[in-house]
């Protein structure tokens, strides 16, 4: 039953955020990646030269820049830049999404409880959140990776989630803060609710919209900090990344002799993180109603 | 201070209560001023009965409602149920006392959960008070929309509190307050938000509910008209402190305190029109 | 000439389910040094009449239909750029969050002297102080408290400079728009008074807008009740309270409670307040009437009851059979 009212007010939300230019073109952006996305499961299918990773085209021993066979040129051993090119937004999303939704939930939950529980708990717990904001993740990152050598990409996924939810858990902790003293948890409190049901029935609900608005800036952040760490050669070597595709591009040599193998991951990193960061910024439009205009009557 | 009530009937009361706000600590400063809420209150209400607190904002009216309800805890001084202490209440004595004492707030537009169907939330009291199972839970959930006025309670069921007019909104309320049939219920200003020709239609509604219930009401509001139409007796409460408490129409009439004097002679009318 | 003429202003808002009429075919005249008050319940366009009256409506606001004549002048065809001339200076206004109208950092004094200087550029030192002086006195704050800040006044002393601050171009007409509702009693009866005596010291029209019958009461002459959008009664306040004739008017005082109508108290049915983004002639109040008989499908009427006092209703005979206040 609680779907209905998320229901009409996600329809609501929906047609400001699809008003807004910010909005609408993310979403477009988005859905080409989506796209490209999905396509990366079928190229290889087509023949087994596509495999973005193992797919050598035999006539090729050089790269090759555009061409009919293949449209975005090979790499240096002859794999098709396109069926990476695919194959990294898979990733990407992959590590976007799933990195920015750990991070969420870690910081939703630890949010609230600061938030709803106060005193020596909340102390704790934000102190803790602001030791780990002030990491410089990357860094942590490349010594644990010097440590440990190559990560696997769910390793990366998992450290990129810890050591980003702290900035989630302020603006919820801050959100649950406001909403504790409204009269309707003071209801439920006085019908003799337990802090549990109230924490996850009234409250919750209030926040997951701000939750999911700090996501897609999460989102963005993950999948650069991926890219980079791939770059520099701590990505995960079986699995082909933009980032990772950049360092094969550099490691070759191929820099400045192959702008076809450059530029198009490059761009995609680009314009998928300014895809999702505009995403974020019209949701904040549909959340905050002070950016939005409506009539009234007196 | 007291009229001469039976001490069995009385079903609440407040015993020197004081309640201090630590005020914010300013910088440099090493002691905390206190702001006192309430100054060593007494106050006594009889089963059944409709007890008025009349006073302006930051009086401590407001505070005084939110003690009873055990939202908040006295700084000194005690407050007795059925002549039993509250304030040692903990676990099932706690939560026991809660499906006694309910609350409606001001505001009724803050007080529902814009998240919940109006079911969802008549039921919440049902559901952590364990009372019933899901059959005649949702049985009482209908009649109890149906008492509030809100006919037929299965058109309201599935609901939520944006599709609802403001005074809608607050038979709600009144309903989640109701639904455990409490004894004693607090209503907090529950119609300063809401025009004057529904403000009358939920009086009338509150007069209802404590007939069918024998429930026994504290109002709390700023109005003493309102204070007037709906309550046996009333307390003037001025900065922390009770200053008067008499039955409705001796205070209107006989007024003995200054301030009660003050809040009769400024109170609107239509006097510029006779 | 009146100071202030408004002919058939209808006020509609854009919504996502049609036009919704706000204020429907609006009529009034006020003239030099008099109060009227418009009183109804939320919703009923009595913010929506003061804020045209201001040239202050939301974007999504149309003005279908009408004019409002202030001096002579449409103020409707009026650029943004004219209205700053007379925003202010000819019309002022009385919020109801006129607290935090006031800058908190800025000494309440300058914030005056900054209003009457934008609008007499030229005005001299002595002339300057001298309006000051005139003007604290007026509101009665005391002379030594004009150089304090904003958050060293109480509630009511705040209004108080908030109603010099809307005297200090001696403009000729005020809006009020609920400017009690946040107060206490005991200052709102204060604030009422002094608006009252600086409105009679100082000759200007008044337009008062409250959801509260007896605060318009004590402090306007003529009052229009408004329902949905449209005024259904007007006339004299002795009229309009001691001898309402229009049904809601009725429901209306019925439904207050006061100390001294204690015993007229009936509760209305009142229902659900109609649709407005329907566009129709029919009385809007059939529904909730407790006296409408066939009105369905009929369009109300003005009937006049004396020179000053007028209702709108489909039947004269509710209307002229006069009930006193039941």
């Amino acid at each position: 039953m609680q779907n209905k009212y998320f229901v009409s007010r996600f329809y609501k939300g929906w047609q400001i955020f699809i008003e807004n230019p910010l909005g609408k073109t993310g979403v477009i952006i988005l859905s080409v990646f989506m796209i490209m996305a999905i396509a990366s499961f079928f190229v290889p299918l087509i023949d087994p030269m596509y495999d973005p990773m193992t797919g050598i085209d035999p006539d090729i021993k050089l790269s090759t820049g555009p061409g009919l066979t293949h449209w975005l040129g090979t790499d240096n051993v002859g794999r098709d830049i396109l069926a990476q090119l695919l194959e990294g937004a898979k990733v990407a999303f992959i590590v976007g999404l799933s990195s920015a939704f750990f991070s969420i939930v870690i910081g939703t939950l630890i949010g609230m409880i600061a938030g709803y529980t106060g005193g020596i708990i909340d102390a704790i717990l934000m102190r803790f959140a602001d030791i780990i904001m002030v990491l410089p993740s990357l860094v942590i990152l490349l010594i644990l990776a010097s440590l440990f050598g190559q990560f696997n990409i769910w390793i990366i996924v998992f450290i990129i989630a810890i050591l980003r939810w702290p900035a989630v858990s302020r603006v919820i902790r801050s959100q649950t803060l406001s909403l504790k003293h409204r009269p309707f948890i003071e209801a439920s409190r006085v019908a003799g609710a337990s802090h549990v049901r109230i924490v996850l029935r009234h409250i919750m609900p209030n926040v997951l919209p701000l939750a999911f608005l700090y996501m897609t800036f999460r989102v963005t952040s993950a999948i650069l900090v991926e890219a980079a760490l791939s770059f520099l050669g701590f990505g995960d070597p079986s699995q082909v990344s933009w980032g990772m595709m950049l360092q094969w591009v550099w490691k070759s040599g191929h820099m400045f002799q192959a702008p076809y193998w450059l530029i198009p991951p490059g761009l995609c990193i680009s314009l998928l993180t300014l895809a999702f960061y505009m995403l974020g910024r019209a949701m904040d439009e549909v959340l905050d109603p002070r950016l939005r205009k409506e009539g009234q009557t007196g | 201070m007291e009229k001469a009530d039976s001490k069995s009937r009385i079903l609440v009361e407040m015993k020197q209560v004081t309640k201090a706000y630590a005020s914010r600590k300013k910088l440099f400063t090493r002691s905390s001023p206190q702001v006192l809420a309430l100054n060593s209150i007494d106050l006594s209400i009889a089963k059944g009965e409709v007890f008025g607190l009349v006073g302006q904002s930051g009086s401590g009216k407001t505070t005084t409602g939110r003690l009873l309800v055990k939202l908040e805890s006295p700084t000194a001084g005690e407050i007795f149920f059925n002549k039993t202490p509250i304030s040692q209440l903990k676990g099932p004595g706690l939560k026991t006392y809660r499906s006694r004492v309910q609350m409606i707030f001001q505001d009724p537009y803050q007080s529902l959960n814009p998240h919940l169907s109006i079911a969802e939330t008549v039921l919440e009291p049902l559901i952590v008070q364990k009372i019933g199972t899901p059959d005649t839970r949702t049985e009482k959930v209908v009649h109890t929309l149906d008492t509030v006025g809100l006919s037929p309670g299965e058109a309201f069921f599935n609901r939520y509190p944006h599709q609802l007019s403001g005074g809608q909104r607050q038979r709600v309320a009144i309903a989640r307050a109701i639904v455990l049939e409490p004894q004693f219920i607090v209503a907090d200003e529950p119609t300063s938000m809401l025009d004057a020709t529904i403000a009358i239609q939920l009086f009338q509604l509150l007069e209802q509910i404590k007939e069918t219930f024998g429930m026994t009401f504290l109002f709390i509001t700023h109005n003493l008209a309102a204070a007037r139409y709906m309550c046996d007796r009333i307390a003037v409460i001025h900065d922390g402190h009770i200053v008067e408490v008499n039955t409705a129409d001796n205070i209107i009439r006989h007024p003995e305190h200054p301030y009660t004097k003050q809040l009769i002679k400024v109170q609107p009318g239509f006097k510029y029109t006779r | 000439m009146s100071l202030l003429s408004v002919d058939h202003l209808s006020i509609g808002y854009q919504t996502k389910n049609g036009m919704l009429k706000a204020v429907d075919n609006i009529h009034f005249d006020l003239e030099k040094g008099q109060s009227l008050g418009f009183v109804g319940e939320s919703g009923c366009g009595k913010t929506t009449i003061g804020m045209a009256l201001m040239g202050l409506l939301p974007e999504n606001a149309v003005i279908l239909d009408g004019h409002i004549r202030f001096q002579g002048d449409d103020l409707i065809s009026l650029t943004e750029t004219q209205w700053q001339t007379v925003r202010g200076a000819k019309i002022a206004m009385i919020f109801q969050a006129a607290m935090n109208a006031l800058n908190p950092v800025m000494p309440v004094d300058e914030q005056i002297k900054e209003a009457i200087i934008t609008h007499q550029p030229d005005i001299s030192k002595t002339d300057l102080a001298d309006r000051m002086k005139e003007l604290f006195d007026l509101v009665d704050i005391p002379a030594r408290r004009m150089k304090d800040y904003p958050h060293e006044y109480s509630g009511g002393m705040k209004q108080r400079a908030i109603i010099a601050m809307a005297l200090a171009c001696d403009p000729a007409l005020i809006i009020a728009d609920e400017p009690t509702t946040a107060l206490d009693v005991i200052v709102q009866d204060q604030i009422l008074r002094e608006i009252k005596k600086v409105q009679e010291a100082t000759r200007t029209g008044l337009v008062f807008i409250s959801h509260d019958i007896a605060v318009v009461a004590s402090v306007c002459e003529r009052i229009c009740v408004m329902y949905a959008g449209q005024i259904v009664e007007t006339g004299t306040r002795k009229e309009v309270f001691k001898s309402p004739r229009h049904p809601y008017t009725r429901t209306l005082l019925n439904s207050y409670l006061s100390l001294d109508n204690l015993n007229d108290i009936r509760v209305p049915d009142m229902k659900e307040s109609p649709d407005q983004t329907v566009d129709t002639d029919e009385c809007r109040f059939a529904g909730s009437c407790a006296y409408a008989r066939g009105c369905a499908g009929r369009s109300p009427d003005w009937i006049d009851i004396s020179p000053t006092h007028k209702a709108f209703c489909c039947n004269p005979d509710v209307i002229r059979r006069g009930h006193g206040k039941s």
